[in-house]
């Protein structure tokens, strides 16, 4: 072990450290990044590094559709599109035994369509969903179990944030990796469902009568959805235009949408540009000091090491995949998910691929892992989202209702990985 | 002085909309001329994406103000409110530190784009106008960073929504 | 060893310029200095974005950066003659002239830096995913990747939009639809990946882009007499021709190795149609010539004295 070791590994304490005193995760990761490289190579070339670098992420075109991507979520909830998505679920599903969640899910998974962040999926949902399964007599756990679950959708169905960010550090192309979230999404929605019938089941209120009338008239409702849907991601399927310029027109549509029916005001679209804007840079001023830390990794050569090392344990591909998918999994139940793949990906990456797997499917797979870890305790994202929105049911009451969804998602991970072609047949399908 | 802080923080806001709102617009202008009317506006790929810089900027500023940046909460939570005090006060003191170390150092690359020449791809505008709007969000999140804990709390609920990824 | 020096680049590790260039150089370095000066190549924008790296090795961030001049419009004004299309026909013997050349100019426009070495690609063309490309006027309303500055001035005044990404977003952008043709020499299709998007070709010589090795300069200074020697030796304009040559090889052989494979497209213009190609760039030597001017140098005598060099190595278009 040299020195170039040392400083590494003395880095990585040390930003787990600042991490754990709760200081922002790319300032953590930015601080030990320029100190580790002036360690390396002297304190001014390190300054130096604040120069460029920072300035160079904010204007990458590959991350310009993010904050579009938020803004079209955003604008939906502001103009009630999910209220309408729910509607339209409850018209068709409302009829079987357990309906509200069934619809529910559906609305989520409709929702997540057009809204690239889990957590914006599962607050509008519990807002919406919440108190209408309440009323109809749901189980606390039950209802936000649902919500906690279904909301994980936002991050797999395209649109996706985590999923630009993943193509973003790893270089692959994202329009492939959108579309490759499809069919594993119809699945997760199609399991989800199961899970509420199979685990939830004995406790479940009745549906009411259906009424084909209102089942054909909700469909008007949710043709804005659709037609955003088909817009977005029908685009960048087709090879038609760039994912930024589908992003920045979907944004845009929505917006037009919603003032034509009468639901967005002036005030509301410039706090609607506010709120996506500072979610987006939370998520920039992250991949700013993850820039940072890779600089000083890279300059310290131990990611090549590390490599080395975990190609060298010969696992196998299946055993080292496996291996990796658990710190994945470890790491999802502890922090946040979007730190999660900002920090492990860059370094996993290279192994992933050494050992022949493929970029696309793996990205997939390392989204549901972000699913997975957005409900496991102790720190499930949306488990908090839900319980800051409905304050008077427990954190243990959530939980307990996710459980049966977390071995879903698990189930799920083990199909992706046995039949990858589950996840890259949509994208083999374009050009 | 209170007050002229929350309207500095507010204008603060309005431009970092207004940006992302003109950045959309250009995005959306030069798509559809280009697809429809096979019409390329000329710098509109360097335009846009100074745009988003500057969008970020700004709204860096926004959040150094009102919070929001996302941090792990595991050893926090269960900490009383001293400690928790503590952890505050270590974080906003290490966030403030980076940021005026950040605006230092990218000021730099302002006077370099200036004394360089650079200029855009297509029409050869001088970026140093470009780098220089978003160096201005940058100055500006130092400041609303150190007011930060001397007026958050009056203005507005927190959005639970914040702080947490996507 | 004693000395220890990072170099950095931006092209994948496996690029030809790395195992056919740098490697060797390196090694012939390390070697003459009887194993004191030991380089460290790290590829593939590991410590930095690729516009980036003039400045990375002006703040000492690395000690050694490969640039592409290019890649900032407006900040290398005289270099940028090497861009103009239709000048430079070979990249072997036109490295080696280009480098002689802008030794007279390199200490006053990269003031801030030790410039080693400048050099050029093998001839490139554009490569596109729809066809035709044979006349200026096929690139009217395209979105076109174009490897640098002068060349972006040049679609952007055929009325084309240019969306420039360094050499390694080239795919991205491309399979994306973000851009319908790139600027590229034959082989880097390849190494980058495009070999199955862009399907039609440009059949022509066209362009050349320019590079330089530049260094820190507070490291060269500090260097002992013997080590310092041993880097001068090693950026001279002979080292320019043998960085460049099998790289150009490489380059090269992409054409063959299309044909070979099939299914592309090759579109060679007539020479009438060449002579389009011709009056299309014919303004680009007087943009030059007016912002050398600005920089400070007489460019009439700056544009005779390059003619020349090229003349007298043989790598001027005919
Ligand atoms: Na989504
Ligand atoms: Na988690």
């Amino acid at each position: 072990m040299n020195t170039a070791d040392l400083v590494a590994i003395g880095g990585f304490v040390a930003m787990f450290v600042l991490m754990g005193l709760r200081v922002p995760l790319g300032v953590a990761m930015g601080l030990v990044g320029v100190f580790g490289f002036a360690a390396m190579r002297g304190i001014t070339p390190a300054l130096n590094l604040l120069t460029t670098s920072p300035i160079r992420v904010i204007t990458d075109f590959n991350l310009t559709l993010v904050p579009f991507f938020i803004l079209m979520g955003v604008f939906a909830t502001n103009s009630g599109m999910s209220r309408e998505l729910f509607r339209t679920g409850n018209a068709w599903l409302g009829q079987f035994r357990g309906g509200l969640a069934l619809s529910t899910i559906a609305a989520c998974a409709g929702f997540a369509a057009i809204c690239g962040s889990s957590i914006a999926t599962a607050a509008t949902m519990s807002r919406i969903a919440l108190p209408e399964m309440r009323k109809a007599g749901y189980a606390d756990a039950t209802s936000t179990g649902v919500i906690a679950a279904g909301g994980t959708l936002g991050i797999l169905i395209p649109p996706s944030v985590m999923m630009v960010v993943y193509a973003f550090l790893t270089e692959t192309d994202v329009g492939q990796l959108l579309m490759a979230g499809v069919v594993p999404g119809i699945l997760a929605t199609l399991m989800y469902m199961a899970t509420v019938l199979i685990a939830h089941g004995k406790h479940l209120p009745s549906g009411k009568t259906f009424d084909f009338k209102e089942a054909i008239t909700s469909l008007r409702d949710v043709w804005a959805v659709l037609l955003l849907f088909i817009a977005v991601i029908g685009v960048i399927y087709l090879g038609i235009a760039t994912a930024t310029e589908a992003a920045a027109v979907g944004a845009l549509l929505t917006m037009v949408i919603g003032i034509l029916r009468g639901r967005l005001n002036t005030k509301l679209i410039m706090s609607s540009l506010v709120e996506s804007l500072r979610t987006s840079v939370s998520l920039f001023s992250v991949l700013i000091g993850a820039i940072l830390f890779g600089y000083f990794l890279a300059i310290t050569q131990s990611p090549q090491k590390l490599t080395a090392f975990l190609v060298g344990l010969d696992f196998g591909p299946y055993g080292t995949l496996a291996l990796i998918l658990v710190i994945f999994l470890v790491a999802g139940a502890l922090m946040d998910e979007m730190a999660m793949i900002i920090l492990l990906v860059p370094i996993v990456f290279p192994v992933v691929i050494h050992l022949g797997f493929d970029p696309i499917w793996f990205g997939v797979i390392i989204v549901v892992a972000c699913e997975l870890g957005m409900i496991m305790p102790p720190v499930g994202i949306n488990v908090f989202v839900i319980n800051s929105i409905a304050k008077d049911v427990k954190i243990t009451t959530i939980y307990g209702g996710v459980m049966p969804f977390i071995l879903t998602d698990i189930i799920r991970l083990i199909l992706l990985v046995a039949f990858p072609i589950i996840a890259l047949w949509l994208p083999m399908t374009m050009r | 002085m209170h007050r002229y802080l929350e309207r500095f923080s507010d204008a603060v806001d309005v431009i970092a909309g207004l940006l992302l709102g003109l950045c959309t617009l250009l995005i959306v202008v030069s798509t559809v001329g280009r697809y429809v009317f096979s019409w390329a506006i000329p710098d509109s790929f360097d335009l846009s994406r100074y745009l988003i810089g500057a969008c970020m900027m700004w709204g860096f500023a926004s959040l150094g103000y009102r919070g929001g940046h996302i941090a792990v909460d595991l050893l926090y939570e269960p900490l009383g409110p001293w400690g928790r005090r503590v952890l505050d006060f270590i974080a906003w003191a290490l966030l403030l530190a980076f940021t005026a170390m950040l605006a230092y150092m990218m000021f730099f690359r302002l006077t370099g784009a200036y004394r360089s020449n650079e200029a855009t791809f297509d029409l050869r505008i001088p970026v140093w106008p470009l780098v220089g709007l978003i160096w201005f969000g940058c100055a500006s999140a130092v400041v609303t960073t150190a007011v930060a804990p001397f007026v958050c709390g009056k203005h507005e609920e927190t959005n639970p929504l914040e702080g947490h990824g996507v | 060893a004693e000395v220890e020096l990072t170099l950095s680049h931006w092209v994948p590790a496996t690029h030809m310029l790395q195992a056919g260039g740098m490697e060797p150089w390196a090694k012939s370095i390390n070697e003459a200095s009887g194993g004191r000066i030991n380089i460290t190549i790290y590829p593939a924008s590991q410590l930095g974005a690729a516009p980036d790296h003039y400045d990375m090795a002006r703040d000492g961030i690395v000690d050694i950066g490969f640039i592409n001049p290019g890649y900032q419009p407006g900040r290398f004004p005289i270099l940028a003659a090497g861009e103009i299309p239709f000048l430079i026909s070979d990249a072997k013997s036109g490295s080696r002239a280009l480098d002689e050349w802008y030794r007279q100019y390199s200490a006053k426009e990269m003031s801030d830096v030790y410039v080693c070495m400048v050099h050029v690609h093998d001839p490139g063309t554009l490569h596109g995913t729809k066809g035709p490309i044979q006349v200026p006027a096929d690139l009217k309303g395209k979105n076109i990747r174009p490897a640098h500055a002068t060349m972006a001035r040049l679609v952007s005044s055929l009325g084309a939009a240019s969306v420039q990404v360094p050499a390694g977003e080239m795919r991205e952008l491309i399979s994306k639809g973000a851009a319908d043709m790139t600027a590229s020499p034959w082989n880097s299709i390849y190494t980058f990946g495009l070999q199955d998007v862009t399907k039609h070709h440009l059949d022509m010589p066209f362009y050349v882009t320019t590079f330089a090795f530049v260094m820190n300069k507070a490291k060269i200074d500090g260097l002992e007499p013997q080590d310092r020697k041993v880097i001068d030796d090693h950026c001279t304009s002979e080292w320019a021709e043998k960085m460049a040559s099998k790289w150009a090889d490489a380059e090269a052989a992409g054409r063959q190795k299309m044909i070979d494979a099939g299914g592309h497209t090759f579109y060679k213009p007539t020479p009438d149609e060449v002579n389009l190609w011709k009056q299309a760039t014919a303004s680009l030597e007087g943009e030059w010539a007016a912002a050398a001017t600005k920089a400070g140098i007489d460019a009439k005598s700056a544009w005779a004295s390059l003619a020349e060099t090229l003349k007298k190595y043989d790598a001027n278009v005919k």
